[in-house]
């Protein structure tokens, strides 16, 4: 119970933040048996018990009323575990606990969140779910966490969804046991639950082989890796868009003996799997098209213990894991390019923290770095050389302001629509500005470059607009991803993979079109970092840009930093349309 | 079903990726063309500016400068209603953005060596507008009103406009002109946006766009 004081003491330092309201209603399953039968919510936790700390989480969080569903046989266990904090309900497996949460949808006015009762996180995890603006949204964590149910998203959104019975082709993510529905889906979940009841009472017979197969696959994924996966995932950043994993097929033939106690993991991960009843509510909500949008869990601590041996090494990692720590190194975007990542974060989310401990709101940091970018501008426009100098630190000042803004939004969760369309706007406008500061500047020193700004701005524009065409497009592919009725367990990429191992089992590789091999050896490269951060500067992101500016303006002449743009700009344009060419033709 | 009444039809719902490509009335007549040819919108966008990029540079009379804007508008026009290899649509959208652009500049550089500055402030200008079409969409939920796209002519509409410009010898100030009046119109219409219609369904709030 000791760290919920840490890490509410840690949030509350954060100047400004409001602790997140309008959760109206949270439903906890303490319904996962743990290795002893009993349910794993019961573990011991310090004095009290891992569901007691939760529900204590959820109160501080400001959730107006917490339901905690228990097997009969533990329902009074349960209720004098969380004490008057939460009212505990007797529910005698999956169907009912679906009809409950159905029952609860339909009453309730506020936003709904679902959670597993033996969830050992972050408060702050969860308070970025309790977020007014989330929308209907999961905890989301990396593809490489084990036992866990996996998802595939898109374009920040969840396209396909795992549960006990269902498989998910091209994973991308996990499902960390949290799902909140906002009031407009109430209504939607409600009835994706009564139907998942009804077809849970009697399981067709694919989500039978499903579940069958999913027990053999975790096990030959527990013999190849014995190491446990705690802690924050490895990559901070949620996965590529187009990650290109094969589905979750680990090789069944591998039938290594397990230690006893993966055994005993493994057999306590089966039982209780088809108890997963949130897993199983976010496939019916992906599956009859709501919009579920994935909400990563990034560098915060989270573990979901199936025994009390698990319990110990979670206390110990949780005990000196430094949450503000965990917090500032998620706020930096893992999709930034080398400049920006290796250049600027590492110091620029000191400032953010700073910042947030000032009670600066990211709007304000927007403001203030568009005022730097105006006067670097105007350093460029004199055309000396002391202009040039002085301009090229305000630009790269100006940019550390714009990777704080952000940075402090995702610190302190103080997420703005207006905010960030006014960032994105002050972005294209301080870049266009020095531009013209530099054309005006280099012709009052008699050399005539606007052409050159012309065709620069004119390259930048056209890179940009194809990128987003070909994202805009690609958003429409993703809403006419055909979703199968609840009844089939596979969706439609494991289908069709199911399909290439079952009809051609040698020669699928080669059946694949040109353009398909051609990005997946690309992909490969991907294994060393050194090719990834050269793919990414390739691309010619802004740090880089604003990098190129600052380097080229103050050491030499605007002709030379328009020359180098182009130059480099023209690669990147070249090298993004042969990328996009072939994704389209894939 | 007639062609009007197609179209009728598609309006309520209009393609995301033909909405970036800010074609105005005329091109949007026009595509009626290129829906007849059997060949992909990227292409035929490649040809429209074609001989504005091969004739950059050189000193074109204004009858011939007029030529090219015809051939620009047209084949650009047509490539708006073409619906071709469908997975290759995205394609046509930076190449339009480019040759509006391009033949902003190629106008500039056939009036004289100050008009530049003209052409770069009337672009900067439409950047706005451009860039306002993703960042509304995405952030707000609500695409820049269609009359917007109407008022600003759409690129079709402005390429003539510069053309005229060019023949009555005013490019310069009718630049600078151009640049202020849509400026102004782009932002005002932007603030009303986020103001007075305000927001529909939110966007995620873990902003992972990519670095830009």
């Amino acid at each position: 119970l000791s760290d919920i004081s840490t890490v509410r003491d840690s949030a509350s330092v954060i100047a400004g933040t409001p602790m997140a309201g309008g959760i109206g209603m949270a439903v906890v399953l303490a319904t996962a048996p743990a290795d002893d039968g009993r349910p794993a919510a019961l573990l011991p936790w310090g004095a009290g018990t891992v569901v007691r700390r939760l529900v204590g989480q959820l109160e501080a969080l400001g959730v107006e009323r917490t339901l905690v569903l228990a097997r009969p046989v533990f329902q009074q266990a349960v209720q004098d575990a969380v004490g008057p904090a939460a009212r505990v309900d007797a529910s005698a497996g999956p169907c009912d606990d679906l009809r409950a949460i159905a029952a609860v949808a339909r009453e309730t006015a506020g936003t709904l969140l679902v959670l597993y009762g033996e969830l050992l996180t972050h408060a702050e995890a969860l308070r970025r779910l309790a977020w007014p603006s989330a929308g209907t949204a999961i905890l989301a964590g990396g593809n490489r966490r084990k036992l866990v149910f996996r998802v595939r998203t898109r374009a920040g959104e969840v396209v396909s969804a795992a549960s006990p019975y269902h498989r998910v082709g091209r994973p991308n993510a996990t499902f960390l046991g949290v799902l909140r529905v906002k009031p407009a889906d109430l209504e939607k979940v409600a009835g994706a639950a009564d139907q998942l009841a009804k077809l849970a009472a009697d399981p067709p017979e694919a989500w039978r082989a499903e579940l069958a197969r999913k027990a053999e696959s975790w096990r030959a994924g527990a013999a190849q890796t014995a190491d446990d996966d705690d802690g924050g995932d490895d990559v901070g950043a949620p996965p590529g868009a187009d990650d290109d994993l094969e589905e979750d097929n680990q090789p069944a033939e591998i039938a290594e003996v397990l230690s006893e106690a993966d055994e005993l993991r493994l057999r306590t991960r089966v039982a209780g799997a088809p108890d997963d009843v949130a897993a199983m509510l976010v496939l019916g909500l992906v599956r009859t098209g709501v919009r579920v949008v994935p909400v990563y869990l990034r560098r915060l601590f989270w573990r979901r213990p199936l025994s009390a041996g698990t319990i110990e090494q979670a206390a110990r990692r949780l005990a000196d894991f430094d949450v503000d720590r965990a917090l500032l190194d998620s706020s930096v975007k893992g999709t930034d390019g080398f400049f920006t990542t290796f250049f600027v974060s590492p110091y620029s989310k000191h400032i953010a923290r700073w910042a947030a401990h000032r009670g600066l709101t990211p709007n304000q940091v927007t403001t203030f770095a568009m005022l730097l970018g105006t006067l670097a501008a105007a350093g460029f426009a004199t055309g000396e050389r002391w202009g040039l100098i002085a301009g090229a630190l305000l630009l790269q000042m100006s940019f550390t302001a714009d990777c704080v803004d952000g940075q402090l939004a995702r610190y302190t969760g103080q997420f703005s629509r207006t905010g960030a369309w006014l960032d994105a706007v002050f972005d294209r406008a301080k870049e266009y500005l020095a531009f013209a500061g530099l054309a005006i500047g280099s012709a009052r020193m008699g050399d005539d470059v606007w052409l050159f700004a012309c065709a620069a701005i004119t390259l930048q524009t056209v890179r940009h607009t194809a990128g987003f065409s070909f994202m805009v497009a690609g958003g429409q592919v993703t809403r006419a991803t055909r979703q199968p009725p609840l009844e089939h367990s596979l969706d439609e990429a494991a289908a069709a993979g199911e399909a290439r191992t079952a009809g051609q089992p040698v020669a699928s590789a080669d059946r694949r079109p040109l353009a398909a091999q051609v990005l997946r050896s690309w992909k490969l490269l991907d294994r060393r970092p050194a090719i990834v951060w050269l793919k990414r500067m390739a691309a010619f992101p802004i740090g880089e840009r604003f990098a190129v500016i600052s380097i080229t303006a103050a050491l030499f002449t605007p002709r030379v930093t328009f020359i180098a743009l182009l130059g480099w700009g023209g690669f990147a344009l070249v090298y993004g349309e042969a990328g996009r060419v072939l994704r389209s033709a894939r | 079903m007639s062609s009007a009444a197609a179209h009728a039809a598609r309006a309520p719902v209009p393609d995301p990726v033909i909405v970036l490509r800010d074609d105005g009335p005329i091109a949007r007549a026009l595509g009626r063309i290129g829906a007849a040819l059997p060949v992909p919108a990227a292409v035929i966008a490649i040809l429209a500016a074609a001989p504005v990029l091969i004739f950059a540079g050189s000193d074109l009379s204004n009858l011939a400068a007029g030529l090219v804007l015809v051939w620009v508008v047209v084949v650009g026009g047509a490539s708006s209603g073409a619906r071709r290899w469908p997975r290759m649509l995205w394609a046509a959208t930076p190449l339009m953005r480019l040759t509006e652009y391009a033949t902003l500049i190629w106008i500039a550089a056939l009036d004289s060596e100050v008009a530049d500055p003209a052409a770069y402030a009337l672009i900067a200008a439409l950047t706005f507008r451009h860039y306002d079409l993703v960042y509304r969409l995405r952030h707000s939920g609500v695409p820049p009103a269609p009359w917007i796209n109407t008022l600003s002519l759409g690129w079709d509409g402005r390429l003539i406009l510069a053309c005229l410009l060019l023949v009555l010898g005013l490019v310069p100030a009718g630049m600078y002109a151009m640049a202020a009046i849509l400026g102004v119109a782009f932002v005002a219409e932007a603030v009303y946006g986020w103001v007075v219609v305000g927001r529909a369904e939110p966007a995620p709030i873990d902003d992972q766009e990519g670095d830009e």
